[in-house]
């Protein structure tokens, strides 16, 4: 192989949202390798390993080539007419019977902007509903929410380019930043050697929590009580920044009111974390220059996690740690694309730029340029999808780039609720455990195969492009939903090219992407948004000089409240003495029958439900099991020693795996992962949903665990790969590598 | 001269298990034995990754009973093709270093296995030296080679020597300041968390 037909494409790695630069080394339509784009601001051309070695999944061979139709329980091959043409008809009969609400659909952060804005469109435009979510229902949505509420904008406030140059103080809350999202691990670690202070609070004794200079061990759960500790003991030593919050917010005292009781002490009586660790953790963060707040799912997996984002919100705001390079609250976002997929309207409550579907002028904005009436009434989130099927309000989901028999909490009933429906349509690139049951299966084509641009962690927005023809007959997803749109006879949906998408997005919303071209982005390496004009730079800082984007321009600070014996009816938003409080609970404690809560998470080797690295020989190798994370106290009172096998069930399921004996973990709390079919720790995982955002508590089960035989093993094995349809995969797959082979010769 | 080693700092590993994926595929690449050789271990003190000390002395090169070790280019080297798969040098091993694999012999219709040991090579066939080291994110493997142990042991002495004197008067100071802010502290503490 000669050097000379070796070209370099630069796109965005596909994981994580950090957006790491990345160069595909093609060689004869193939990529041969990755490499870290070294003049990347963000990642400097360091990779983790997903970044480097997890594009495998490209060329295997379950990659699907041609739409499959279901006959009996079968799927066949067929042609992209023939599936359309399926789907619109079935499409168009059920909305004509049951209504355009009949319909549902699910988009993914995976996919590119130009996908997500199309998708919604698609619902919006063509069916007629507002019943159109995506995933960051499942992790984001309580900070979408919470952000929103407070300072205006469901996104992170700042670039963390600035942690490494000029934050003096990070609190890291409910993250495993070094596993889940390595490089903004390396930019925490740059900024700790140059003299930041580093708090960490996490039950478990993660990498980064061992390098912090306080860890509150915070119990699952209790996010609310520690960070009211925190801020009641910045009030009690007037660590607040007086000017800040009587120029800039509103709600103050009310939070003071509230926050009185939740002294150190308190505190401490309640989640054992030592009141002068609080203490310590309070002056760090009250006299930081710039402090910033990193969090993740450890804040939003329960059914209180918009209420914790709000604590954290107003932790900033009372500090003046907000507007300012170095500060600001980073939720930091799982996938490539989850923040262009919320920004680009994949919500059922808003349109494309945040804007509510409640208001008329919002409405005809879009209105006048789609040519069609919209529904202003919002739509159902993913979460209230499943009893809405249950209640026969909706007929047909259409899933792209999801797998929900997996990632859904409770997902054994999710299994038995898809089959209730008359049409299940699943776009996908591989026949994952959701696509089995489907009705209509498209095969999508991923993200090195195709040009568009996704928006990371930080609102910056970059390009990707086509190194590579995608395999078969797959096609990029924009490909799909705009001819599915024709098939239905609706004519605004008729692009030949992203860009063409683009630029309808930019039309639509110069106020946010006016500026972001495509023709600056192949120079640049991504624009944050706001960018309204062509000259503008772009807005690392959000709310620079306490411009807030709420109604009233000013930071709203919500009291929030915390209360475990409330049941979830009981929190939410309430009105207490005609003033609004936000109010949080736990709906699960451990049990004589079930005395353990699990406790659920990612790994560095593996994603999500293992749809993508689970193809990568280079992770499964090393990784080939799930290990379920026990203390060694537990472990020596259940006989199980370390790589045990071991059975974790409660009331909703049961999962298999390996035991990992370690004290990172306290005792009575175990850990695992969603990235094994074979163990899968949704099918125990709670299904009760945060009021607020409709996020499930992911993060407190309770379970039980005990060893099992290998003898065991090998029978639960059986039934899960009956469960999960796994001999179906390869039969279909089997009849699409023969019709390739047929079509070649 | 010492032999070479890689040797990980804890306060900068990620855990991120880069450098084992990294290992077990430039091996693969070489025709080697495709796992890693170098071990990710988290605990409650520390993570970082574990792997070979290349010895000067090494218990592995003493038990094995083929002569499948052998000290070469300043490191500790094990030749796969010899190997018995008897698994003593993973038992001597004082680190924990070397892994017995599986490695398949036959690729013809029945797939069968034969035991293996493999152990850090310090990527002897490339030429930038060990790739785990070349691919950590934040620079936290590092290859000590040649006089750098002596010069190592020399610096440390130097910086004990010149900032013994230092120390004591900084901590003298230290000291004061921070009794006096403590009892400050002590008595703010009284006064408001009562």
């Amino acid at each position: 192989m000669s050097i000379s037909n070796k070209k370099k494409v630069p796109s965005i790695c596909p994981y994580c949202g950090v957006g790491c630069g990345i160069y595909l080394v093609v060689s004869e339509n193939k990529i041969i390798k990755i490499e870290g784009d070294k003049s990347h601001p963000i990642n400097g051309g360091k990779l983790c390993p997903k970044g480097y070695y997890g594009y495998e999944f490209i060329y295997d061979s379950a990659r699907l080539t041609y739409p499959l139709i279901k006959k009996g329980n079968e799927f066949v091959p067929v042609s992209w007419t023939e599936a359309l043409t399926y789907i619109a008809e079935k499409l168009k009969e059920i909305k004509q019977k049951f209504g355009p609400d009949a319909i549902a659909l699910y988009s993914s952060s995976k996919i590119a902007n130009e996908d997500n804005y199309l998708v919604q469109k698609f619902a919006r435009a063509v069916i007629g509903t507002n019943n159109v979510d995506n995933c960051a229902r499942l992790c984001h949505a309580p900070s979408t929410v919470g952000l929103m509420m407070t300072v205006g904008a469901g996104a992170s406030t700042n670039s963390f380019l600035e942690l490494s140059k000029y934050s003096d103080v990070i609190f890291i809350i409910g993250s495993n930043l070094t596993k889940c999202h390595p490089i903004i691990g390396y930019h925490v670690i740059k900024a700790k050697t140059r003299g930041a202070k580093l708090i960490v609070a996490d039950p478990r004794l993660t990498e980064i929590a061992k390098k912090a200079d306080i860890w509150l061990k915070v119990p699952p759960g209790y996010n609310i009580p520690l960070i009211n500790s925190i801020i009641h003991v910045i009030i009690k030593e007037n660590l607040i920044k007086k000017d800040f919050v009587n120029k800039y917010t509103t709600g103050f005292e009310d939070l003071a009111k509230i926050v009185e009781k939740y002294t150190p002490e308190y505190v401490e009586s309640l989640t054992g974390i030592q009141r002068e660790s609080i203490i310590k953790a309070a002056y760090i963060y009250g006299k930081a220059e710039a402090g910033a707040i990193l969090y993740s799912m450890g804040i939003t997996h329960f059914t209180h996690g918009t209420a914790a984002v709000i604590a954290l919100v107003n932790l900033a705001l009372i500090t003046g740690n907000i507007g300012r390079a170095g500060t600001g609250i980073f939720p930091l976002r799982g996938h490539n694309n989850v923040q262009g997929n919320c920004d680009m309207g994949c919500l059922p409550n808003v349109l494309p730029g945040y804007l509510s579907i409640n208001v008329k002028e919002n409405r005809e904005r879009f209105e006048k340029k789609w040519k069609v009436k919209l529904p202003a009434t919002p739509g159902l989130k993913i979460t209230e999808v499943l009893s809405a099927i249950l209640k026969g309000q909706i007929k047909a989901w259409y899933i792209i780039g999801a797998n929900p028999v997996m990632s859904f909490p409770n997902c054994d009933q999710v299994r038995d609720t898809l089959n209730k429906l008359d049409l299940l349509i699943v776009q996908d690139i591989f026949l994952t455990e959701t696509a089995r049951l489907a009705d209509v299966v498209l095969p999508a084509a991923c993200w090195a195969e195709r040009d568009g641009t996704f928006t990371n962690t930080e609102r910056r927005v970059q390009l990707i492009r086509k190194a590579i023809d995608p395999p078969g007959e797959a096609k990029p997803d924009w490909w799909i939903l705009a001819k599915l749109a024709q098939k239905m006879g609706y004519e605004g949906m008729n692009y030949t090219h992203p860009q063409e998408i683009w630029d309808e997005v930019r039309n639509l919303l110069p106020e946010k992407f006016g500026g972001i071209t495509y023709t600056r982005l192949e120079k640049e390496k991504g624009i944050i948004w706001p960018c309204p004009t062509e000259d503008h730079p772009g807005t690392p800082i959000f709310y620079q000089n306490g411009k807030f984007l709420t109604s009233s321009g000013k930071a709203k600070i919500y009291p929030v409240e915390f209360d475990v014996n409330l049941s979830l009816q009981e929190t939410g938003i309430k009105k207490q003495n005609g003033k609004e409080i936000i109010i949080g609970s736990i709906s699960e404690f451990p049990t004589k029958e079930y005395p353990f809560i699990l406790t659920t998470g990612r790994r560095t080797y593996h994603f999500h439900t293992g749809t993508l690295t689970r193809k990568t020989h280079a992770f499964n190798r090393i990784w080939p099991w799930e290990l379920v994370e026990i203390n060694p106290e537990d472990a020596e009172k259940l006989g199980i020693e370390d790589r045990d096998f071991v059975k974790v069930f409660n009331k909703r399921g049961y999962m298999i795996a390996r035991a990992w004996v370690t004290d990172r973990i306290p005792p009575g709390v175990i850990f695992t992962s969603f990235h094994y079919w074979e163990s899968c720790c949704n099918e125990l995982t709670n299904d009760l949903c945060d009021p607020l955002s409709g996020t499930p508590e992911y993060k407190i089960t309770t379970v039980n665990i005990e060893k099992i035989s290998a003898k065991e093993v090998k029978k639960f094995l059986e039934i899960k790969k009956e469960k999960y349809k796994t001999e179906l995969e390869k039969i279909t797959i089997t009849k699409l590598i023969s019709m390739i082979k047929k079509k070649r010769k | 001269m010492f032999n070479r080693f890689v040797i990980a700092n804890p306060e900068l590993c990620l855990g991120c298990y880069m450098c084992m994926v990294t290992c077990a595929q430039v091996h693969e690449e070489q025709g080697l034995q495709p796992f890693p050789r170098l071990f990710v271990v988290s605990t409650s003190v520390a993570t970082m990754p574990i792997q070979c000390r290349h010895c000067e002395e090494p218990f592995c090169k003493e038990v094995c009973p083929v002569k499948a070790i052998e000290i070469k280019d300043q490191s500790v080297q094990l030749n796969e093709e010899i190997c018995i798969g008897c698994a003593k040098c993973a038992f001597a091993c004082p680190f924990g270093a070397i892994e017995i694999e599986k490695r398949i012999v036959d690729k013809g219709k029945e797939v069968k296995y034969k035991k293996v040991a493999v152990k850090c090579d310090l990527c002897y066939f490339r030429e930038n030296g060990p790739a785990c080291v070349e691919i950590c994110p934040t620079g936290a493997l590092k290859e000590i080679k040649n006089d750098e142990i002596e010069k190592l042991i020399e610096l440390k002495r130097v910086t004990i020597k010149e900032s013994k004197s230092k120390r004591r008067k900084k901590l003298e100071t230290l000291n004061k300041t921070k009794r006096i802010a403590n009892i400050k502290n002590v008595v703010k503490l009284f006064k408001k968390f009562k």
